[in-house]
């Protein structure tokens, strides 16, 4: 319906302007950043390159309208574009040459594709008539993007830009949003249009149905399941964020007393001080809520994928189980786990729809027993991580001071490894849409231009990132960005000098043959100021609340070196291959 | 192993066929044969291809992926009973001077193929029929000397009364019909 309207409107516009004014013709590369205009984009994470010089020779004429940011290396620009797009609900942008400007992006667009981010990358190419001959800097970059990315086109001639870059933003925000490429060959940027510049929004696609509304009896079945249900679980994923159901999937469990479950990337939708809230799922998650996955009756899952992280070994995953699956992508029905009542469409409408056909329920004694297993966690692991005897500092308690200190109001961005995953344990989130993270592609090197690219995306909300040693080394170059655009972005490195995880890996399973993961690592804090982002080491337990001040007094942005316990392990633990209920406590 | 036939309806855009083929490759599906050719609709692809697999359940998860990809408009799988297929052969044979001659008749009653080309040296034969027919025809023909032989792939369309291109979407159709 609306389409219709759009259309109706634009072929209004046609009747009242039947002549084309020349001074409405542009050039491709015009053209571009109007689409991206038009489309409301603020923001660009870009490097220029041969191949996109006329599209970067345009921004010179829209610098007022639209902020291009400079990174120092393209990977950078899509992470920057991820946690961008993350935190603020909108679609991250990138702008980057051919071959390898395109083949650096790579990395961020696998990234983004598992972790369902709304992203829309412009690569430069070589001119259309210079195509598979080998040219400078041509890659295939279609070819190397098809895999990983939700759509991609490439775009020979200028007429073609309006409507594909509707396209490209359509698809990548809609349904379970994705990364979109789009390939623009050069003389597409510098040939003059033949017609009127033109922006539409596209609304809808012949080949592409998104759904959106569930089905009724799909929402009925689920309904009577959760009604019947003796001991109901509800998992939650990145599906509730992104369609903003935190509302409606409180409302649920309250109405319905389930305890609630988070996924890595559904951290945040729930605050952890809610008495439903049972806590994390999967490898490092959670005691009660791993061993309980295997005692429910009803297991709800809304906007997740039952990634193996989560589920350990299928085969002995919730098996007494009859499971609801409340998804967006029909591809994820099934796909590991059999759902006996498939739900398919957005989060935030199924639950509205299934709000009024639950009962209202307590279910008690159900709850009660996650407290048990809660209390075991308690004085096993989290006692001994947050007040510790050990003389180096812990890498959780620099998380929960951190959490105290702001909180659990800031925007977290975490990379890849111990310190993600202690993060996550120990960071008490109060407020949605607080938690930014690699989880599918598990992408060293993310958190730092993700933290920058969610700084800009969200000015008034403090950002941190916690990063390791090995992954600040990965895309430390971002730190020049950050100081050039002054944001006052946070990070904290947990120097362990060892790539944790890796190591704590072959401690446990490969009789501790440390096989190339002790690290000599640079001087960060030097490094820091080479670029011009202050910064300090904390070695002492007596100064880390100082230090942690320091870190978030600063109005600029600020670099804290904690050096922490060199070989500690993430606990509990549900090892590869494990079932769920076998997670160790030590 | 079971042979699954998927037809896939997509637009006839430059690159689909990547799109749908790395679906097969990323989940080591091997494809048995495959044709794609416009439809009765204008700018609406159909394929055909033919796999074969061990587990029902791999084959509804790859038809789910290959909906997925934004340019396909539908897709169906079938198992051998629910189609009525069909794969066309070229046999090129020998017939030299003083060879054993070829029993025209029996070739065209028995096996249902026909000669399209004459040459001195040899002729083109095409029959239509299942790979096992085609087949057992390749065996009957095999001691005359095939100089080449090809199939195409299978095309296949379903038994059920209604027309697959009902189930696309919604829109304004050009039809060559």
């Amino acid at each position: 319906m609306e389409y219709k309207e759009n259309q109706a409107v634009t072929a209004e516009v046609e009747e009242q302007q039947p002549k084309v004014e020349a001074a409405e013709l542009m050039n491709g590369s015009h053209a571009l950043i109007r689409s991206l205009i038009a489309e409301g984009v603020d923001t660009i994470f870009g490097y220029p390159g041969g191949a996109i010089m006329p599209v970067y020779d345009a921004i010179y004429d829209y610098q007022d309208q639209v902020n291009h940011i400079l990174v120092r290396h393209e990977q950078g620009a899509g992470h920057a574009a991820e946690g961008y797009a993350r935190v603020s609900g909108r679609v991250g942008v990138c702008l980057v040459t051919s071959g390898p400007g395109a083949t650096n992006l790579v990395t961020a667009i696998a990234d983004a594709i598992i972790d369902s981010t709304p992203m829309v990358c412009v690569i430069g190419q070589v001119a259309m008539h210079l195509l598979g001959t080998d040219a400078f800097q041509e890659t295939d970059v279609i070819g190397v993007t098809m895999p990983i990315t939700k759509w991609n086109y490439q775009i020979t001639s200028a007429d073609e830009i309006p409507e594909v870059m509707a396209k490209a933003f359509y698809i990548a925000k809609s349904g379970r949003p994705g990364p979109v490429l789009i390939d623009i060959t050069k003389n597409a940027q510098q040939e003059m249009m033949t017609k009127a510049f033109n922006y539409s929004c596209c609304q809808k696609l012949i080949s592409y149905h998104p759904r959106l509304t569930p089905k009724r009896e799909q929402v009925e079945k689920a309904a009577k399941l959760i009604n019947e249900a003796k001991r109901p679980l509800l998992l939650f994923g990145h599906g509730v964020k992104i369609s903003g159901a935190e509302k409606e999937l409180l409302e649920l469990v309250e109405k319905a007393g389930i305890p609630c479950a988070s996924t890595l990337l559904g951290l945040s939708s729930v605050p952890v001080d809610h008495p439903l809230y049972a806590g994390w799922l999967g490898m490092h998650g959670n005691y009660g809520t791993n061993v309980l996955t295997n005692q429910c009756d009803v297991m709800i899952g809304v906007g997740l994928r039952f990634d193996d992280r989560v589920t350990g070994d299928v085969s002995r995953y919730a098996k007494q189980a009859k499971i609801i699956h409340i998804e967006i992508d029909p591809a994820e029905i099934d796909k590991v786990v059999k759902a006996e009542a498939p739900v398919v469409g957005d989060a935030k409408q199924a639950l509205q729809m299934l709000l009024p056909m639950i009962n209202p329920n307590d279910h008690s004694m159900w709850r009660n027993e996650f407290r048990k297993y809660e209390a075991l966690e308690d004085e096993k692991i989290t006692q001994r991580e947050l007040a510790p005897t050990t003389e180096k500092i812990k890498m959780a308690e620099v998380i929960r001071m951190l959490s105290d200190k702001t909180k659990g109001e800031a925007v977290v961005v975490a990379d890849v490894g111990q310190h993600q995953m202690m993060t996550a344990r120990y960071y008490q989130f109060k407020k949605n849409n607080s938690f930014i993270t690699s989880g599918g592609l598990g992408t060293m090197g993310y958190a730092l231009p993700a933290a920058f690219g969610a700084k800009v995306g969200a000015p008034e909300r403090e950002v941190v990132a916690i990063i390791g040693d090995g992954c600040f080394q990965m895309t430390i170059q971002e730190l020049g960005t950050i100081a050039q655009s002054g944001l006052p972005v946070k990070a904290i490195i947990l120097n362990n000098n060892y790539l944790g995880m890796v190591r704590q890996w072959q401690q446990l399973f490969f009789q501790k043959r440390y096989s190339f993961v002790e690290l000599q690592n640079p001087d960060f804090i030097t490094i820091a100021k080479g670029f011009g982002v202050d910064g300090h080491t904390c070695e002492q337990r007596a100064d880390l609340n100082d230090s942690l001040d320091r870190l978030l007094q600063s109005d600029k942005p600020y670099l804290l070196e904690v050096i922490v316990e060199k070989e500690e392990n993430v606990f509990p633990m549900v090892p590869t291959g494990a079932c769920v209920a076998d997670i160790r406590l030590e | 192993m079971t042979t699954y036939t998927i037809c896939v309806f997509t637009e006839n855009t430059i690159g689909i066929l990547n799109k749908i083929t790395i679906l097969f490759t990323r989940r080591r599906i091997n494809i048995e044969s495959l044709t794609v050719s416009e439809t009765e609709r204008k700018g609406v692809s159909r394929f055909t291809i033919v796999i074969r697999h061990e587990s029902r359940e791999a084959v509804e998860k790859l038809v789910r992926q290959i909906r997925k990809v934004v340019e396909v408009l539908a897709v169906f799988g079938y198992l051998n009973d629910d189609i009525a297929y069909n794969e066309i052969a070229l046999f090129k044979v020998a017939t030299p001077s003083g060879a054993k001659p070829l029993d025209i008749e029996t070739v065209n009653k028995v096996y249902k193929a026909w000669v399209v080309y004459w040459h001195l040296d040899y002729v083109v034969i095409e029959k239509t029929g299942t790979e096992e027919e085609i087949f057992d025809f390749f065996n009957y023909i095999k001691p005359h000397g095939i100089l080449e032989f090809v199939r195409s792939g299978r095309v296949a369309v379903s038994k059920s009364p209604q027309s697959l291109v009902e189930y696309l979407p919604e829109a304004e159709w050009e039809y060559y019909l």
